[in-house]
């Protein structure tokens, strides 16, 4: 049925150059949505505390200790820095909480505005969905890069400049801070010391387990202050047991009397913020699916503490690419060396992960991020407001 | 709410269509429930139209379709001149409305949640959020977090997010609840005042008669159907028209009005009558009423024409709708 309420007054209507120039049905983001969203992200002050708290205040007050009680008492706590806390806090606490609260806050800048009503407002607005979609990537990772920069940057600090700065090792000076090489021909210059202060392990069929200059006749495994070898040794052997000897113990060397280099730390840097950059990519696009953060949160957590580790280590025959799909195992293998492997264990137990290539891992990563996006702005594109 | 002019407002020209909103056999079907159910309307532009139903008649669901909320199943609808869905931008980008109940992020004050808002909308709309806000009576707690605020304030907040883009066409759903009575009149004022410039206002409600204060046209609409629509006065002058008379001797006036030849019908009531007369009954005829009453000898103390309401005309419409 159709009736009219009256003559149709004279219309009105608005045009103007603005209009004109309001490209609002264009699925690119503008600045201003951009920051209005980090702002809006920004002001939730118990995500930002929660956040700031895994990413900055966990590996802060952890070091925090551990510089008081080194400084209180130096003979019982060892230093605070050095390479052995660095591995630990970037694969330990970084790598796996970073992922979980960057994830987090992707749930929650891909839900808030549904949960909260205002969605329906920026819709009626007449802005693109996808432009309101798009707009919470950079919005959102405004806000996560920086804090795991900032976490990630005092745990370089400390473990830098509170690294071990000398050794004393049963009245043998070891300098620290030596690279494999340095060390081993600092042990050519020091043979004597080596060969009867350092630990080492030597069998009857390993190189040198013969030699005339392993100290005692008995033992292999070299002790401390062990009595010096009996028969007479000739300097070029005992050169080329003590670089022997350093070779061995260097890695236990470097785990405490060095701090990580400047090139590991920049690839580390990029390697936990890639780990972020994810987890918040998931976590958007999989709260826009869902359209509730909860969830969301829930599964990412599954997905880095249970599906990832089993993914990593259970090789099952038939699903070997269904595993190498998974998101966490493609961020293992772009691990910088020299880290221990992820969810436990030390650089060599890595070995023991579902082998891919690089290529492979990469594609992986991509996958998951375009995916998910487009999943996410899909889902936001079609839902009702 | 105090009456303010937002900055930027750009030179009004005339646009294609007289119509603010026009829809042709607009269908929404939510499984088997048909909730819009081919609907033909006509917004003119330039005036608050009320949108009235019971509840579950299909209103913020039409609103919702309007706005891009939710897709059609069938039909054709165009806001401003524009077509919806195909120019849609275009179309919002000079229309502002509430929808359910107004929601915000409360963590932010009323300020930043307009902020968000005008973020989405062209530069100049930053500019009117002070504006907007004065206008709606919430200048001083604009910095107050939304958590703190009432329903009302809520409400008028909504009003705030609306005026942002400087809208022709302001889509209001239920904008009086939770306001109370001086919130209600405060608001009717400013809906008038959006008229009043220029604006159209189409507003849903189920408060009749704020509607019939506010509104200078209303359609009805039922079970997903508009059933009527038009200007409240053209409207209400299709309505019975009832004489309320206080008098002596109620049963001799009753005989003496139904024997003098008048198209009525007669109630006898404690103090006199009710006289019932049709539709299009002219002022003559009261006259003709009062004079046979008063030859007679009947003592008149009051004869009073009730004005038909939009209430009783809506229950009207509704009633032979359930009986039909």
């Amino acid at each position: 049925m159709t009736t009219t309420t009256s003559d149709a007054p004279a219309p009105v209507a608005r045009s103007g150059p603005e209009e004109a120039q309001d490209h609002r049905g264009l699925w690119v983001p503008t600045g201003a949505m951009i920051a209005a969203r980090h702002k809006d992200l920004r002001k939730r002050r118990g995500l930002m505390i929660a956040l700031a708290a895994v990413t900055v205040g966990i590996p802060a007050v952890y070091l925090a200790i551990r510089l008081i009680l080194h400084a209180a008492a130096p003979h019982s706590y060892g230093p605070a820095g050095g390479y052995d806390q660095y591995t630990g806090l970037v694969v330990g606490v970084l790598y796996v909480f970073g992922f979980i609260v960057a994830a987090t806050l992707g749930a929650t800048t891909g839900s808030a505005d549904l949960t909260e009503g205002m969605f329906r407002h920026h819709v009626i607005t007449g802005r693109s969905r996808v432009a309101l979609y798009l707009a919470r990537i950079p919005a959102g990772l405004a806000i996560i890069v920086p804090l795991v920069a900032m976490g990630f940057t005092i745990v370089c600090l400390v473990c830098v400049f509170a690294a071990p700065t000398s050794l004393d090792y049963d009245g043998v000076h070891v300098p620290v801070q030596l690279s494999q090489p340095a060390f081993q021909h600092w042990a050519a210059d020091h043979a004597n010391e080596v060969v009867n202060e350092l630990p080492f392990n030597i069998g009857p069929k390993d190189a040198f387990g013969n030699s005339p200059c392993l100290p005692g006749p008995g033992p292999r495994i070299g002790v401390p202050g062990q009595s010096p070898a009996a028969t007479p040794c000739p300097p070029g052997q005992l050169r080329a047991l003590a670089v022997f000897i350093a070779k061995q113990d260097y890695s236990d060397y470097a785990r405490v009397f060095l701090y990580p280099s400047d090139s590991l730390m920049v690839k580390t840097g990029l390697w936990i913020e890639l780990e972020a950059l994810i987890g918040f990519m998931i976590g958007l696009g999989l709260s826009s699916l869902l359209g509730q953060r909860t969830i969301a949160v829930i599964l990412m957590i599954i997905l880095e503490l249970i599906v990832t580790p089993i993914a990593a280590r259970a090789k099952l025959p038939h699903m070997i690419n269904l595993q190498r799909s998974v998101v966490g195992l493609a961020t293992t293998h772009l691990e910088p060396g020299g880290l221990p492997a992820p969810f436990g264990g030390g650089p060599s137990d890595r070995l023991l992960f579902v082998r891919e290539s690089t290529t492979v891992a990469v594609c992986v990563i991509v996958a998951w991020i375009v995916g998910w996006t487009v999943l996410g702005a899909w889902r936001m594109v079609t839902r009702d407001a | 709410m105090s009456i303010t002019t937002l900055p930027d407002a750009v030179p009004r020209v005339p646009a294609r269509s007289p119509w603010a909103v026009e829809t042709h056999d607009l269908t929404k079907r939510f499984g088997e429930n048909v909730a819009v159910d081919r609907v033909e309307l006509k917004v003119p532009r330039g005036c608050a139209f009320g949108y009235l139903g019971p509840n579950g008649a299909g209103k913020t669901t039409l609103i919702r379709v309007l706005l891009g909320l939710t897709r059609a199943d069938g039909g054709t609808m165009a806001l401003l001149g524009h077509p919806v869905p195909k120019e849609r931008a275009r179309a919002l980008a000079r229309v502002g409305a509430i929808v359910d109940e107004p929601r915000f992020h409360g963590h932010l004050t009323g300020r930043e949640n307009l902020e968000m808002l005008a973020s989405s909308r062209e530069q100049a709309a930053a500019r009117r959020i002070g504006p907007s806000l004065d206008r709606v009576g919430l200048g001083l707690r604009a910095d107050d977090r939304v958590a703190k605020y009432s329903m009302g304030m809520r409400q008028r907040l909504g009003v705030a997010a609306c005026l942002l883009g400087d809208p022709e066409l302001l889509i209001l759903d239920e904008p009086m609840n939770g306001l109370d009575p001086a919130g209600m009149h405060d608001m009717r004022e400013m809906i008038r005042s959006l008229v009043d410039e220029g604006r159209t206002v189409v507003l849903s409600s189920h408060l009749l008669d704020e509607v019939q204060r506010t509104c200078d046209a209303v359609a009805i609409v039922d079970r997903g159907t508009v059933v009527r629509q038009g200007a409240i006065n053209d409207l209400l002058a299709g309505t019975t028209l009832v004489v309320q008379v206080e008098c002596s001797d109620p049963e001799r006036a009753r005989g003496l009005v139904e024997q003098a030849g008048v198209e009525a019908s007669v109630q006898l009531q404690p103090l006199g009558l009710e006289i019932t007369l049709p539709a299009g009954t002219g002022r003559a005829v009261i006259a003709e009423i009062s004079r046979v009453l008063v030859e007679h000898d009947i003592a008149l103390y009051r004869l009073q024409p009730m004005q038909a309401t939009l209430e009783s005309w809506f229950l009207q419409v509704t009633s032979r709708l359930g009986e039909s």
